[in-house]
C-alpha cells in the first residue's frame, strides 16, 4: 500500500478525484523526483519539508553534483532567454511564490519548499488509476494467495504487493496498461536501483575479498571460452540483423535501424540529467521561451547527442524497455551457466528435441529479436526468457540432470533480474498522439481551469507518461496546446528525431534512481518496491497467461519435488565465489585470452607481442595496494564511504591520461603490473642538503673470520694432532724406503727419491667479504667446498693419503645428503604441534606460556640422531675408538717406525762413529741420549753441517750425502748379506788372491803382456792396477762365455765402450755441480779414508769401491781424450782425482 | 670328536643336528633340544653361511681377484669388534699351531713343547719359549693384521713390538672371558666323566674333518668357487659355532624371559599346581628342565635380526623402500 500512496501522493494536484485522502500520501511522498526537481513544482505539506530535511543529510554525492552542473546550466539558460526571469511572477500561484530557483540551489532547496501545491506537476496524470488498480490489487490478493498456498512453501514469502502487480494488466483495459506501467515502472525502477545497489555492493565486497582470498585461476579457461563463445553469438546476431536488417522488425518502425546506426552509445546520465532540469526550466517558463516546441525539441535532441541505439522517436516506450530488457539479456548472457543456452539446440546432439519442444527459444534468438525490435511489451520478453528455462526443464525430465541445474539457476537469476524491466508497451507514436488528442478533445472541459497548459505540449510528448496522462478521462493535461505542438505529431513521424520523450523518460529515470537511493538511506523501504522477492511473483503472475504449460509444471515441480529443487540449487558454489566468479568474469576472460594469444598449439608462439606492463596497470595497482592498507588500517574505525578516503589518493595528473580501464580483477591477475618491494636500503634517500645519501655503509658488514673453517674443538683438535702424526710417520715410512731402497740398488739416481715433504694442513677461510644482508651466507659452491675439505680430512683420518676427486665428490654428496636429512628431521622433530601443559611455566623469553613444545632440545636431537641410524654409543665409540684409540695407535707405530729406521741406519751410523760408536758423539750431539738421532740423519749423516761445509758449498739438498749414503748403506747390506752365506757354510777354501799389477811386479809377467800392462799401468798413473772383480757391478767388464758356437769372438771391446758412454754420461750429469762435487769428493774421500785407516776391519773392500769408481773415470777420460771428443771437464776431472789419490796414497 | 666318531648312527643326516645339540650345550642349554629345533638352528646356519660367502664373492669381484680371502671375510663381520677379536684369537692360534707344525715337521722333535710354548705365549698359562715360537708368532702377527687397521696407513711395513699391550683386545675379549668363566662354573662340579662330554661337546664342529660335506652344504662351487682356502673354511668353522652360540644364548635368553612371565602371571594350571608343591621331594632336577622350543629359536632370530636405523637413513624423506639385507648373527 505504501507503494501506491507514494504514487498517489504525486496526483495532490488536486485535479485528479482521489478516493483515499491526500494528507497520508503526502506523508509517504518524500522521494518523489522534486527532490532534484524543481521542488516548488511539485509540493506541499509540511511533512515534507521536515522529512525532505533528513534527506538532505544523506544526498547522494552524484546529487550535489548534479545540482551544481543544473545551476550552472541554468544560469547558462538564463543567459540564453536573456533575462527574462521576470516572467516568473507571470506564472502561476506556484511560479509565484516559488523562492527563485537559484537561491533554492543554494542554500537549502528542501526545506525552502513551499508547502503550496504545485499548479502543476510533471508527473501529476492519473494516479487515481492506480488507486484504482491498487484496491483491486488488494481484493485480488487473497484469491491468488490463496491459490499460490497451494503452492509450495517457497512461495509462502511472496509479499502480498508483488503478488499484486501481475494481475494488474489482465483486469485493466488496454488504456491501464499503460497506468500500472508507470506505477510499476516507480516501483521496478526502486527494485532495479536496489538490485544494481546490491549487485555494486556485491561487486564491492567482493573487490574487497580480493585482498583478502587468493582465487585460483583454474575457472578463467572456462570463463575465456564463455567469453567467446558470447562474443561469437554476438557477431553471429549482428551479422543476422545486418543480413536481413528489417526481416524481424514487424512492428515497421522504419526509423529504428537508422536510428541504431547514428546513436548507438548509450553514455547517459550526467548530460542527460541537466538537460532534465533544463526541460524542467523550459517547461516552468514555456512562455518565455520564444521558440516552437519542433524547434526546442530539434535543440534539445542535437544538444543531447548520446542517445541510445534504441531510442525511437516513433516508438515510445522503446528506448527504456529495450535499453533494460538488453541490460537483463546481458546480465544473463553472462553468466557462467547461460553457456548451454546461448544457441539454438542442434538437432544433431538431440535429435527429438524438435519432437518435444514445439516452441524452442534461446538467448541468441531473444537477442535477435531484441534487435529486430520485435518485443512489444516486458511480458513478451519475459515469456520468451522462461520459456528457454521451461524448455530446458520439460527436455530434461530427469531431475539428476546437469541442465536442470543450470537452467534452475538461470531461472532464479531472470526472476532477480526480471523487476529491473520497466512494465512498458511499446507503442506507435502516431497511435499515442492521436489518443491523446482524442483524450484531450473529450476532457478538455472537465480540466478547463488549468493554467499551466502553456506548459503542456512538451509534457504530453514525454514517453513514457504520456500514454498514462491521458488514460484517464479526467486527464488534466493539455487543454490548450499550442499550434506548433499540435504539428509535431507529423513531422515527428517522419525524421528520425529523437524525442523529448525519452529525454523525459531518462529523467524520469533519474529521478526515480534518486528516490530509489535515498529511499534506501532514509526510510525504511515499502515492502513492496525493494523486497527482491518480488520478481518471483511478478514472474509468476505474468507468465500465468500464455506460459500456462510451463509455470505449472514448475508450480507442480515446486510443490513435488521441492525438496529436491532445493537440494539441486544448494550444490552451487558458495555465495562469495559466485559474485566472484559472475563479477570478474569478463576481465579474467579478456585476461585468459591475452595469455592464451601467446600459446599456438603447445609452444609459445613467437611471433605474438609480448604481455608488456603498462604504467596505467602499475598506477592500478600501486593504488590498489594503497587502498587495501587503508582499508586494512581503518578497519576499526568506520569507514562510511570507502570511496572518500582512496579517492584523494588519486596521484599524478598523469592519471587517467591512458586509457584506464577499470578492472574487476584482483592485482594478483595482473602480475606484470606489480611493483616489488623495494627495501628501505635501497631506496634512493637524500638528506636535507641534496645529498644522497649512502645507505649501504650502515648496511654492510664483514664476514666473520671462521666462517668456513672447522670450529675449534676437542676432537677436531685429536683429529688433527692424529692427522699430523701420521704425516710425521709416513716421512720416517719415506726414509725406510729409500734406506731399503740403497740396500737393494747398487747404485742410485740423484732424482731417484723424491723427498717426502707433507705440507702442513691448513684450513684456508674465505677471503675478507662484505656482504649487505642478514644472517648466514648462503654460498652452495663454498659450503660445498668447506665441506669437501671436512670430507677429505676423514679420509686422511681413515688413513687415505690421497683419493681420487669422484671418490671425494661421491662421499660429499652422501655427507651432504645425510646433513640434509638430518636437519630436516631436527625440524620435523621442532615443528610438531606444542602440548598443553597444567600449569604455565615462564618460558625462556620471559612470557607465560600455557604450550610447550612437544620435544624438547634434547629430546629432538636425539629423536633425529636414532632415525638417521645414529646413537650415542656409536658416536661415543667413534670417538673412543676411531679417534683416542688412534692416536695411542699411531703414536705406538711412530715408535716403532723410528726405531726401525734407526735400525736400518746403525750400520752407516757405525761407519762414521767409528768402531765402538764413540764417533758419533764426536759432533757433540746427543742423540743418542735422545734417542732422535733418525730426525737429523738424512740431513747430516756426514756432520756437514757442523762442518760447515753445507754453507761453504751451497749443499741444500740430500743428494751428495745421500750418495754417500747410498755407498755406505749398500756395501753394509751386501756385506751383511755376504756374511750371512759365508756363515751358512764354506764349502771350499778361497784361492789365493793374485798378486795385483804393480810397476814393480810387471817383470814377473810374460813379455807379451808387459807392454800393455805398462800402457795401463801409465794410464792408471803408475799404480797397482785393480781387479776386474774389485770394479763396481756395473763397471766390471762381463765375464766372457763361450758362445755355442764355440768361437771366441772379441767380447771386450763393445762393454768397454759403453763404459765409456756410461762414464761420459755420469760425468755430465754432475757437469753441473763440479765445483762442489770435487770438494766434496775430497772431503768424502778424505773421511773415508780416514774412517778406512782407522777401521781397517775387513771393511777395506768398503773403502775400496769408491776409490775404484773414482779410478775408473779415468781410461774414460783418457778415452776421450783418444776420441779427440772436446770435452770440458777435463781438468776437474783430473783434478777430481788427484786429491783422491793423494788421499790414497 | 669322540662324539662323532659315536654317533656313527646318524652319519648322513645326523652329524649336524648332533654338532649343534653338543654346541648348544656348550653354550648353555642343558636339556635336549628336540629335531625341530636343530634342524631350524641348522637352517638359520645354511642361510647365513651362504649369505656370508656371497657377500665375500661381492667384495672379491669389487677388488677384482675371483677367489675369495679370510680379508673379505672378516671384513663382513668388521663392525662386531668382539667377534673379530675372538676370531683373530682364534687365527692366531690356528698359525702357531701350523708354525709349530711346520717346525715340529723340520726338526722331527718336541712339537708338543713347541705347542705348550704356544700356549703360553698366548694363553699365558705357562713359560717357556724358543726360536721357533718367535717365528710362529712373526707368522701369526703378519695374518692377523686387518687391511683396515692402522698398520695398512703405511707404505712400510711396521716391525712388531714385544712390548705392544692390547688393551684394546683385553677389553674386546670381554666377551670371550665372559663366557669362559660360564663354561668355568659349569665343568666346576662336574664329574670326570661329565667333563669329558663337555669337552668332547666343545670340540664340535661343522668343519673340522668334514670339510668336505660342509663345502657341499655352505653351497661352494655354486655361490662361489669351490676350492677355498683352508682358512675360510677354518673361520667359517669358527664363525658356524659363533651362530649357533649366539642363537642358543639368545633363545635361552627368550625361553627365560618367557619362563618368568608365565611364574609372573600364574600361567598354565600344571604351573599352579606346581607352585603348590614348591619344594617337593620329586621335583625334576634344576637341569632337566625343558629344552629351547623352536619358537623361542625364531624369536631370538627375530630379534636379532632386528636392525638400527642405519641402514636406512639415507632413505629418509625420500619414497623408496627399504629392503634390508639379511642380518648376520
Amino acid at each position: 500500500m505504501p507503494n501506491a500512496a507514494s504514487h498517489r501522493a504525486s496526483s495532490n494536484g488536486a485535479h485528479r478525484f482521489d478516493r483515499l485522502s491526500g494528507p497520508l500520501s503526502n506523508a509517504t511522498r518524500l522521494r518523489t523526483p522534486n527532490m532534484s526537481d524543481d521542488g516548488a513544482m511539485s509540493f506541499a505539506s509540511a511533512n515534507v519539508s521536515g522529512e525532505g530535511g533528513d534527506t538532505i543529510g544523506d544526498e547522494d554525492p552524484r546529487a550535489a553534483i548534479f545540482r551544481e552542473r543544473f545551476i550552472l546550466t541554468e544560469a547558462r539558460l538564463m543567459a540564453a532567454l536573456g533575462g527574462k526571469t521576470q516572467h516568473d511572477g507571470r506564472d502561476g500561484n506556484n511560479a509565484g511564490k516559488d523562492p527563485p530557483p537559484n537561491t533554492a540551489r543554494e542554500d537549502q532547496p528542501r526545506p525552502a519548499i513551499t508547502p503550496k501545491k504545485p499548479a502543476r506537476a510533471i508527473d501529476e496524470d492519473d494516479y487515481g488509476d492506480d488507486d484504482d488498480g491498487d484496491d483491486e490489487d488488494d481484493s485480488h490478493q487473497s484469491p491468488l494467495l490463496s491459490k499460490g498456498a497451494s503452492n509450495a512453501a517457497a512461495l509462502s514469502n511472496l509479499d502480498p504487493p508483488t503478488l499484486k502487480v501481475p494481475s494488474l494488466p489482465t483486469k485493466l483495459g488496454i488504456e491501464r496498461t499503460s497506468t500500472p506501467s508507470s506505477d510499476q515502472a516507480k516501483s521496478s525502477d526502486d527494485v532495479r536501483k536496489k538490485l544494481q545497489q546490491d549487485k555494486k555492493a556485491a561487486e564491492d565486497a567482493a573487490r574487497r575479498s580480493f585482498h583478502t582470498l587468493f582465487y585460483t585461476l583454474e575457472n578463467d579457461r572456462d570463463a575465456m571460452l564463455e567469453q567467446q563463445k558470447l562474443d561469437e553469438l554476438d557477431r553471429q546476431v549482428e551479422t543476422e540483423m545486418s543480413g536481413q536488417p528489417t526481416a524481424g522488425v514487424t512492428n515497421g518502425a522504419a526509423g529504428a535501424p537508422a536510428q541504431q546506426g547514428s546513436l548507438s552509445t548509450a553514455n547517459l546520465g550526467a548530460s542527460s540529467l541537466t538537460l532534465k532540469h533544463l526541460i524542467a526550466r523550459i517547461d516552468a517558463k514555456r512562455d518565455a521561451v520564444h521558440a516552437t516546441d519542433a524547434q526546442l525539441r530539434n535543440l534539445i535532441s542535437e544538444v543531447r547527442k548520446n542517445r541510445s541505439k534504441w531510442a525511437s522517436e516513433d516508438r515510445i516506450g522503446q528506448e527504456e524497455l529495450y535499453e533494460s530488457m538488453e541490460k537483463v539479456l546481458m546480465e544473463l548472457k553472462a553468466t557462467e551457466h547461460a553457456h548451454p543456452f546461448l544457441q539454438r539446440v542442434n538437432k544433431r546432439e538431440a535429435p527429438d528435441y524438435y519432437i518435444v519442444i514445439k516452441h524452442p527459444m534461446d538467448i541468441g534468438t531473444m537477442m535477435k529479436k531484441l534487435k529486430g525490435l520485435q518485443y512489444k511489451s516486458k511480458k513478451e520478453f519475459v515469456d520468451d526468457l522462461m520459456l528457454i528455462w521451461s524448455n530446458c526443464l520439460k527436455y530434461n525430465a530427469d531431475p539428476a540432470h546437469f541442465l536442470r541445474k543450470k537452467a534452475l539457476y538461470m531461472k532464479k537469476e531472470t526472476e532477480k533480474l526480471v523487476p529491473l524491466i520497466p512494465e512498458i508497451v511499446v507503442r506507435d507514436r502516431a497511435e499515442v498522439e492521436a489518443e491523446e488528442r482524442r483524450m484531450r478533445n473529450g476532457d478538455v472541459d472537465v480540466d478547463g481551469a488549468e493554467d499551466s497548459d502553456d506548459e503542456e505540449p512538451i509534457m504530453a510528448s514525454r514517453g513514457r507518461k504520456a500514454p498514462s496522462k491521458g488514460s484517464k478521462g479526467g486527464s488534466t493535461a493539455r487543454k490548450a496546446p499550442p499550434a506548433g505542438l499540435e504539428d509535431t505529431p507529423g513531422p515527428d513521424s517522419k525524421p528520425p528525431i529523437p524525442s523529448i520523450n525519452n529525454l523525459k523518460n531518462e529523467f524520469l529515470r533519474a529521478d526515480s534512481e534518486m528516490e530509489g537511493s535515498v529511499n534506501g538511506f532514509s526510510t525504511p523501504p515499502p515492502p513492496g518496491t525493494l523486497t527482491p522477492f518480488g520478481p518471483n511473483g511478478i514472474f509468476r503472475g505474468g507468465a500465468a497467461g500464455s506460459q500456462a504449460d510451463a509455470s505449472e509444471a514448475d508450480g507442480t515441480g515446486n510443490s513435488v519435488s521441492g525438496l529436491t529443487l532445493d537440494a539441486e540449487d544448494a550444490d552451487l558454489d558458495d555465495l562469495e565465489y559466485k559474485t566472484w566468479k559472475q563479477v570478474t568474469k569478463k576481465d579474467r576472460a579478456t585476461i585468459a585470452a591475452d595469455r592464451n594469444r601467446m600459446f599456438r598449439g603447445d609452444h609459445l608462439n613467437v611471433e605474438e607481442p609480448a604481455i608488456l606492463r603498462t604504467k596505467a596497470g602499475m598506477r592500478r595497482w600501486l593504488r590498489h595496494r594503497k587502498e587495501a592498507l587503508e582499508e586494512d588500517k581503518k578497519d576499526d574505525s568506520t569507514t562510511p564511504d570507502g570511496k572518500d578516503g582512496v579517492q584523494p589518493t588519486g596521484e599524478t595528473l598523469a592519471e587517467g591520461i591512458e586509457g584506464e580501464d577499470e578492472r574487476q580483477v584482483p592485482d594478483y591477475y595482473d602480475p606484470v603490473s606489480a611493483i616489488p618491494d623495494m627495501s628501505e636500503r635501497l631506496k634512493w634517500v637524500e638528506d636535507s642538503e641534496g645529498n644522497v645519501v649512502n645507505q649501504a655503509e650502515e648496511f654492510m658488514r664483514i664476514v666473520p673470520k671462521g666462517y668456513f673453517t672447522a670450529p675449534e674443538g676437542a676432537l677436531a683438535s685429536k683429529i688433527e694432532a692424529n692427522m699430523r702424526q701420521m704425516q710425521d710417520t709416513r716421512k720416517i715410512c719415506a726414509k725406510i724406503g729409500i734406506v731399503k731402497q740403497m740396500q737393494l740398488q747398487s747404485q742410485m739416481y740423484q732424482n731417484q727419491f723424491q723427498k717426502y715433504d707433507p705440507l702442513p694442513f691448513i684450513e684456508a677461510d674465505v677471503e675478507p667479504l662484505v656482504v649487505s644482508d642478514e644472517g648466514a651466507i648462503m654460498s652452495p659452491y663454498v659450503c660445498r667446498a668447506a665441506l669437501q675439505r671436512s670430507v677429505g680430512k676423514i679420509f686422511y683420518h681413515a688413513g687415505f693419503e690421497e683419493f681420487q676427486p669422484s671418490a671425494l665428490e661421491a662421499v660429499t654428496d652422501v655427507a651432504g645428503n645425510f646433513f640434509a636429512n638430518l636437519v630436516r628431521t631436527l625440524g620435523a622433530y621442532q615443528e610438531q604441534p606444542k602440548m598443553k601443559v597444567e600449569e604455565p611455566s615462564a618460558a625462556s623469553t620471559g612470557v607465560l606460556s600455557a604450550w610447550k613444545p612437544r620435544f624438547s632440545q634434547e629430546e629432538a636431537v636425539l629423536h633425529s640422531l636414532q632415525e638417521n641410524g645414529v646413537d650415542l654409543e656409536s658416536l661415543e665409540g667413534y670417538v673412543k675408538e676411531d679417534v683416542d684409540r688412534l692416536s695411542t695407535k699411531l703414536a705406538g707405530m711412530h715408535d716403532r717406525m723410528k726405531s726401525h729406521l734407526a735400525d736400518l741406519l746403525r750400520p752407516a751410523l757405525d761407519g762414521s762413529a767409528g768402531a765402538d760408536g764413540a764417533g758419533a758423539f764426536n759432533d757433540g750431539s746427543e742423540q743418542f741420549v735422545g734417542g732422535d738421532f733418525a730426525e737429523d740423519i738424512d740431513e747430516d749423516f756426514f756432520g756437514f753441517k757442523e762442518l760447515g761445509l753445507d754453507k761453504e758449498f751451497g749443499l741444500a739438498s740430500l743428494s751428495v750425502p745421500l750418495h754417500l749414503l747410498q755407498n755406505r748403506m749398500y756395501s753394509q747390506h751386501q756385506l751383511q748379506n755376504a756374511s750371512t752365506v759365508s756363515t751358512t757354510g764354506v764349502l771350499m777354501e778361497e784361492p789365493a788372491k793374485f798378486e795385483p799389477v804393480t810397476i814393480r811386479n810387471i817383470t814377473n809377467e810374460i813379455g807379451l803382456v808387459q807392454e800393455w800392462f805398462l800402457a795401463k799401468l801409465h794410464d792408471n798413473n803408475d799404480q797397482q792396477l785393480p781387479e776386474d772383480e774389485e770394479l763396481p757391478v756395473k763397471q766390471r767388464f762381463p765375464k766372457p762365455r763361450l758362445p755355442p758356437t764355440g768361437k771366441i769372438s772379441s767380447p771386450r771391446k763393445r762393454p768397454l765402450k759403453e763404459q765409456q758412454q756410461m762414464a761420459r754420461k755420469k760425468r755430465k750429469l754432475e757437469e753441473g755441480k763440479d765445483d762442489s762435487t770435487i770438494n766434496a769428493n775430497a772431503a768424502g774421500s778424505a773421511s773415508g779414508s780416514g774412517s778406512a785407516a782407522v777401521n781397517g776391519n775387513g771393511l777395506s773392500k768398503g773403502i775400496a769401491k769408491p776409490i775404484g769408481k773414482l779410478r775408473l773415470e779415468m781410461p774414460s777420460q783418457k778415452d776421450n781424450q783418444n776420441s779427440a771428443e772436446p770435452e770440458k771437464d777435463d781438468g776437474s776431472a783430473v783434478g777430481m782425482i788427484s786429491p783422491e789419490s793423494i788421499g790414497a796414497a | 670328536m669322540v662324539s662323532y666318531t659315536t654317533d656313527t648312527f646318524s652319519w648322513l643326516e645326523g652329524f649336524r643336528s648332533n654338532t649343534i645339540r653338543q654346541m648348544m650345550f656348550v653354550s648353555g642349554e642343558t636339556g635336549e633340544p628336540s629335531a625341530e629345533t636343530t634342524t631350524l638352528i641348522e637352517s638359520i646356519v645354511q642361510q647365513q653361511v651362504q649369505e656370508m660367502l656371497r657377500e665375500c664373492t661381492n667384495l672379491a669381484t669389487r677388488r677384482g681377484s675371483r677367489s675369495i680371502s679370510t680379508d673379505d671375510l672378516m671384513m663382513l663381520i668388521r663392525h662386531d669388534r668382539a667377534k673379530i677379536s675372538r676370531l683373530r684369537h682364534f687365527l692366531q692360534w690356528k698359525d702357531v699351531r701350523r708354525s709349530v707344525k711346520d717346525n715340529s715337521d723340520d726338526k722331527g722333535g718336541d712339537a708338543g713343547a713347541d705347542i705348550g710354548a704356544g700356549d703360553a705365549d698366548i694363553a699365558g698359562v705357562a713359560g717357556g719359549s724358543g726360536p721357533a715360537v718367535e717365528t710362529g708368532k712373526k707368522a701369526k702377527r703378519a695374518k692377523v693384521d686387518l687391511v683396515w687397521e692402522p698398520q695398512s696407513f703405511y707404505n712400510e711395513f711396521v716391525p712388531a713390538r714385544d712390548d705392544d699391550n692390547d688393551e684394546e683386545e683385553d677389553e674386546q675379549n670381554f666377551a670371550t672371558l665372559q663366557r669362559l668363566k660360564n663354561a668355568d662354573e659349569r665343568t666346576k662340579n662336574m664329574t670326570r666323566e661329565e667333563y669329558v662330554h663337555w669337552s668332547d661337546c666343545r670340540q664340535a664342529s661343522f668343519t673340522f674333518r668334514k670339510g668336505k660335506r660342509f663345502k657341499e652344504w655352505a653351497g661352494f662351487g655354486i655361490i662361489t668357487e669351490s676350492k677355498p682356502n683352508d682358512d675360510i673354511i677354518d673361520i667359517l668353522g669358527f664363525l658356524t659355532f659363533e651362530i649357533v652360540q649366539t642363537l642358543t644364548e639368545e633363545a635361552l635368553k627368550v625361553k627365560d624371559a618367557e619362563d618368568l612371565y608365565k611364574k609372573e602371571t600364574g600361567g598354565e594350571p600344571q604351573n599352579r599346581m606346581k607352585r603348590k608343591r614348591e619344594s617337593g621331594l620329586f621335583d625334576p632336577p634344576e637341569e632337566a628342565r625343558e629344552p629351547v622350543q623352536p619358537s623361542h629359536v625364531q624369536e631370538a632370530y627375530r630379534r636379532l635380526q632386528r636392525g638400527n636405523n642405519k641402514g636406512r637413513a639415507m632413505l629418509n624423506f625420500t619414497r623408496n623402500i627399504h629392503r634390508s639385507a639379511l642380518k648376520l648373527v
